[in-house]
């Protein structure tokens, strides 16, 4: 399985792609929209929206690649302009006012309160694609560009305009949810049941 | 005796053990997911969002060309309405005009109207352009009364230049007097009003 960073494409196929050969495209698009889209769903929970992101940065991939310099392989250039869309989507008016009306996952629940509204899975199969949504988006974004795709704090928090605290903040906060979720399940339904119990109560 | 080597681990070890799990276990996430759709798919999406983006824009600029329109037949009605503005007979709006002089030989009203006029505006021209407290309705009535009086003005100027007959040029004095009269008394009601604050 490749990385989106490590995908490269030839030289040949970039020049044939930038002059409008559609068959030099089919293979650029064949060869980096597996990665692409991973990344965005990564960073994105909701799959219509993630699809539309992905439709967006496919777009802009074929559309500026004339502009496209050969400093880094086209996987990295790739991965900035869909980083770029989803971060683009989450810092937006729109997608902050849906958070308010929807609660598909994306919402983030109050710290300690996830053991409480979700059924965690058992420790032999972690989902952990489930612990990550469980993560507001922000978080998510945060953790998975850190920890995964190896931005700094420093790239992170220019990208949401945000301070290096920022960053920071939102990467231990998404350490600590998901340490809940990935420890021992007895201690977890220990909890559970005791916060079940006096509920009843 | 089988020790667990988790419990011989202090709190701060256990804390980076389960740090490594967990970006352990974020980076064995699969970097690569079947894509939602094949090539031909994503084409006639592009070419869908390029449909949209050239109506959204046709239609942002039929808008603007109604709103430029409005704007033009807006304007044009203002304009034409200033300059076809019939001069309506004063004694019909400039209240307490009785005791000006109608009648009379014409000089004798030419000179009492001239000398009226002076005083009247001399006071004017010692007021403030406009008044500490601005009332929509007196100032409309205000910039009404100076539009009139400018427009007799220049009826004047124009009847005195091609040497029209003296009772026009007196009935137009005439008129133009009770203009300022009546710009008088507005302007003296909002000095009373300022005054009174």
């Amino acid at each position: 399985m490749v990385r989106l960073v490590e995908i490269d494409i030839s030289e040949e196929l970039l020049r044939r792609a930038s002059a409008g050969d559609e068959a030099a495209r089919v293979v650029i698009y064949t060869a980096t929209a597996p990665a692409t889209f991973a990344l965005v769903r990564r960073l994105i929970a909701n799959r219509a929206i993630a699809e539309d992101l992905f439709q967006e940065t496919m777009m802009a991939l074929f559309e500026r690649l004339p502009q496209f310099r050969r400093e880094a392989p086209l996987g990295a250039w790739l991965r900035q302009i869909a980083v770029s869309r989803c971060l683009m989507y989450l810092r937006s008016p729109w997608h902050r006012a849906r958070l308010h009306l929807e609660s598909d996952g994306e919402v983030d629940i109050p710290h300690g309160l996830s053991a409480l509204v979700t059924s965690p899975p058992a420790v032999e199969s972690f989902d952990v694609e489930r612990a990550l949504a469980s993560l507001s988006p922000t978080t998510r974004a945060v953790v998975w560009l850190y920890e995964v795709e190896g931005y700094s704090h420093q790239e992170i928090a220019q990208l949401f305009g945000r301070s290096l605290s920022f960053s920071k903040s939102q990467l231990a906060r998404a350490h600590v949810r998901l340490r809940e979720w990935f420890e021992p399940s007895e201690g977890r339904h220990t909890c559970t049941s005791i916060q079940s119990n006096s509920k009843v109560l | 005796m089988y020790i667990d080597p988790e419990q011989q681990q202090g709190p701060l070890e256990r804390h980076d053990v389960e740090q490594q799990n967990i970006i352990r276990r974020l980076r064995s996430l699969p970097q690569e997911i079947p894509q939602p759709y094949d090539w031909a798919e994503f084409q006639r999406r592009a070419r869908e969002r390029a449909n949209a983006d050239t109506l959204r824009g046709r239609s942002a600029r039929w808008h603007a060309a109604l709103a430029a329109a409005l704007i033009l037949v807006v304007v044009g009605i203002a304009v034409w309405a200033r300059v076809t503005r019939p001069v309506i007979p004063l004694e019909s709006h400039v209240p307490g005009n009785s005791k000006l002089p109608v009648t009379g030989s014409l000089p004798a009203v030419g000179a009492a109207n001239e000398k009226r006029a002076n005083d009247a505006e001399r006071w004017l021209a010692s007021l403030p352009s406009e008044p500490v407290v601005v009332r929509v309705g007196t100032r409309a009535a205000v910039t009404g009364l100076e539009d009139r009086i400018a427009q007799l003005d220049d009826f004047l100027s124009v009847a005195r230049v091609e040497g029209a007959q003296p009772a026009r040029v007196a009935e137009l004095e005439q008129q133009r007097v009770r203009l300022v009269n009546s710009l008088v008394q507005v302007r003296y009601a909002e000095t009373l009003v300022s005054a009174s604050r």
